[in-house]
């Protein structure tokens, strides 16, 4: 099962670049946001650990090729950072995660100004909890892969003659498979035995009920276009008799900048 | 279509379903739960102790549980905890809390202390050398003495190599680690890839994949591979030990048991052979406790000490005259060999 959700990953990537239109409109955007997580991982503590959380997130939307153009590329980088405590005040936690998406979505043109979009999403995610008190157990790698159903709507509309573009989307991890260690297994164990077999986990809805959500509201102020968001990130997993959850939400702003790329050669 | 979607999108956001941990109430009833939980899913060694002493974790919750009160203080509520976790008898379990840190402590308060600094300062004079927290000496006799008391002392490879370098004129060492109450387990492995010329096969290690008393994974073997382009000893080697060589310092003594050129002298190590894991409680107070058991080669567990090849504790006599008497057990049986 574990090398056939591999495989699938790598065609999906191998496809999915081959389609990439040359000659489009690329919107790219950059947010900074800060926000509150609350964190669980058991293998460090049964105790949850909350705190103020820093996030970046970068984005790339362009149409490609395929379908007559109806099918949009999206690749979204995303990271944060969090300063965590426990409940008592007695322990911290610090929590970074690193997560990098590779979305195609078909465009379901709906009105004028409405359309909603639907398509698979590759989600990599790559980071880690360190509690600054514990002894064998300080630390704990959060490293994952997903292949997502990703879905946006997207709505334009004005006010008096300004306009604006409200977005929402959603990405739902289907499968994927997860690195974890066992119930009370020392990262030493793994270092002598090299056998990391074990800690590969499969995952899916059953055992990874997550959800990323985005809103975000773009308009121009003069010449700049500015957007503001909020992502409500819920990332969550019961692996190895291991429960783990971060539950962020930060608010967002940045800026919004359109690119047509030519190709000179043409 | 629309007012479907949005359903769907609600429904979404609504019932993903959390995951969560049940967590006991922050009263003297939920920390004692949480702590006997705690050790009763993630300590490896209730049924080894239960076979050895006859622990019976569910008799000790019953026991101090009758101990508790609503509106006892946080100090009578930790010493309640704190003498339950004595139940385990092992120095590995601590409960720390911001006014005190609890402690087993008869593993080496009941025995020989078999060691003092101040009988160790005649050996070692007053022109020894000292890095990377080992104190080294060529003593009277041409035998070289080592004093590694702490593992949580780094020691690098340059290091050994300038320390066992100075001492290759010597006939035998004595490699001290009494009073060495542990560390890194990395530098066990460390300095005893000094003493081996093939891979040597020093245990097993073994931990808990789920929350059961017998939820373990099969034993993994550990091996000590031969430092390469580094100093070896090649000659005979003495390992002192006393009860207070715990944890990492009794893992040492393990591995070095199974050296060719290496034997133990001196009193029982004080054993400590969990691998450490840390919780919590929902006061905030911290736990510490064995959760990842090391064995011998032969599966043996290591927990409560390794006898040494040679017992020999250090007599009155010769403390009063400033002699070691484990010391010069170890010149004795090296200029033997």
């Amino acid at each position: 099962m574990k090398r056939i959700i591999l495989g699938l990953f790598f065609l999906w990537a191998c496809i999915l670049q081959a389609n990439a239109q040359k000659d489009s409109i690329i919107t790219r955007s950059t947010l900074y946001g800060i926000g509150h997580t609350n964190i669980l991982d058991t293998y460090l503590s049964p105790m949850e650990y909350t705190g103020a959380e820093l996030r970046i997130l970068r984005e790339n939307m362009r149409k490609t090729k395929y379908k007559d153009g109806k099918i949009s590329r999206q690749s979204m980088f995303q990271a944060h950072i969090s300063m965590l405590g426990n409940k008592a005040g007695t322990g911290s936690e610090f929590y970074f995660l690193a997560n990098w998406n590779l979305a195609y979505h078909y465009q379901f043109i709906l009105g004028e100004n409405l359309k909603l979009l639907a398509g698979p999403n590759l989600d990599l995610n790559g980071g880690m909890i360190y509690n600054q008190r514990n002894s064998n157990n300080p630390v704990n790698a959060k490293t994952y892969a997903n292949l997502d159903a990703s879905g946006m709507a997207i709505y334009q509309f004005r006010i008096k003659d300004h306009p604006f573009v409200l977005r929402y989307q959603l990405n739902v991890p289907l499968i994927g498979l997860m690195f974890s260690p066992e119930y009370g297994q020392p990262y030493y164990e793994m270092s002598i035995s090299k056998d990391f077999g074990k800690n590969i986990c499969f995952t899916s809805l059953h055992n990874q009920p997550a959800i990323r959500q985005f809103l975000t509201l773009d308009f121009s102020i003069k010449k700049t276009n500015l957007r503001l968001g909020y992502v409500c990130d819920i990332q969550q997993a019961k692996v190895n008799h291991l429960k783990s959850h971060a539950w962020s939400h930060a608010f967002m702003i940045g800026f919004v900048k359109h690119f047509h790329l030519v190709n000179p050669y043409k | 279509m629309k007012k479907k979607i949005f359903l769907y999108l609600l429904s979404l956001c609504l019932f993903s379903s959390c995951i969560t941990e049940d967590i006991h109430d922050n009263t003297p009833q939920g920390n004692f739960d949480a702590l006997w939980q705690a050790i009763d899913t993630k300590y490896c060694f209730l049924d080894y102790k239960h076979e050895e002493y006859g622990l019976d974790w569910d008799e000790v919750y019953r026991r101090y549980s009758n101990r508790l009160t609503d509106d006892m203080t946080k100090k009578q509520l930790f010493q309640v905890l704190a003498e339950m976790l004595e139940e385990l008898r092992d120095g590995h379990v601590n409960l720390v809390s911001a006014h005190e840190i609890s402690q087993y402590r008869e593993w080496y308060d009941q025995y020989p202390t078999n060691f003092i600094d101040t009988i160790q300062r005649i050996y070692l004079g007053k022109d020894y050398k000292t890095t990377a927290g080992i104190k080294y000496q060529v003593l009277e006799d041409n035998i070289g003495y080592i004093y590694y008391g702490s593992f949580s002392n780094a020691i690098g490879e340059s290091n050994l190599d300038e320390v066992l370098n100075e001492l290759s004129i010597c006939d035998g060492l004595i490699l001290d680690i009494r009073n060495n109450g542990g560390g890194l387990l990395t530098m066990s492995e460390t300095l005893a890839a000094r003493f081996t010329n093939e891979r040597v096969l020093t245990g097993y290690l073994r931990y808990k994949t789920g929350p059961g008393h017998n939820d373990f994974s099969s034993p993994e073997p550990v091996y000590v591979e031969p430092a390469t382009d580094r100093v070896r000893w090649q000659k005979p080697v003495a390992v002192l030990t006393n009860r207070h060589a715990f944890s990492s310092a009794n893992d040492f003594a393990n591995k070095m048991r199974q050296m060719p050129n290496a034997i133990l002298i001196g009193d029982k190590t004080g054993g400590g052979s969990g691998l450490p894991f840390s919780s919590e409680l929902p006061n905030g107070w911290s736990i510490r406790f064995s959760a990842s058991p090391i064995y011998d080669p032969e599966m043996n567990h290591l927990e409560f000490g390794i006898e040494p090849d040679i017992k020999v504790n250090m007599t009155s006599e010769d403390m009063q005259r400033g002699i070691d008497t484990i010391i010069e057990t170890a010149r004795i049986q090296l200029k033997k060999k």
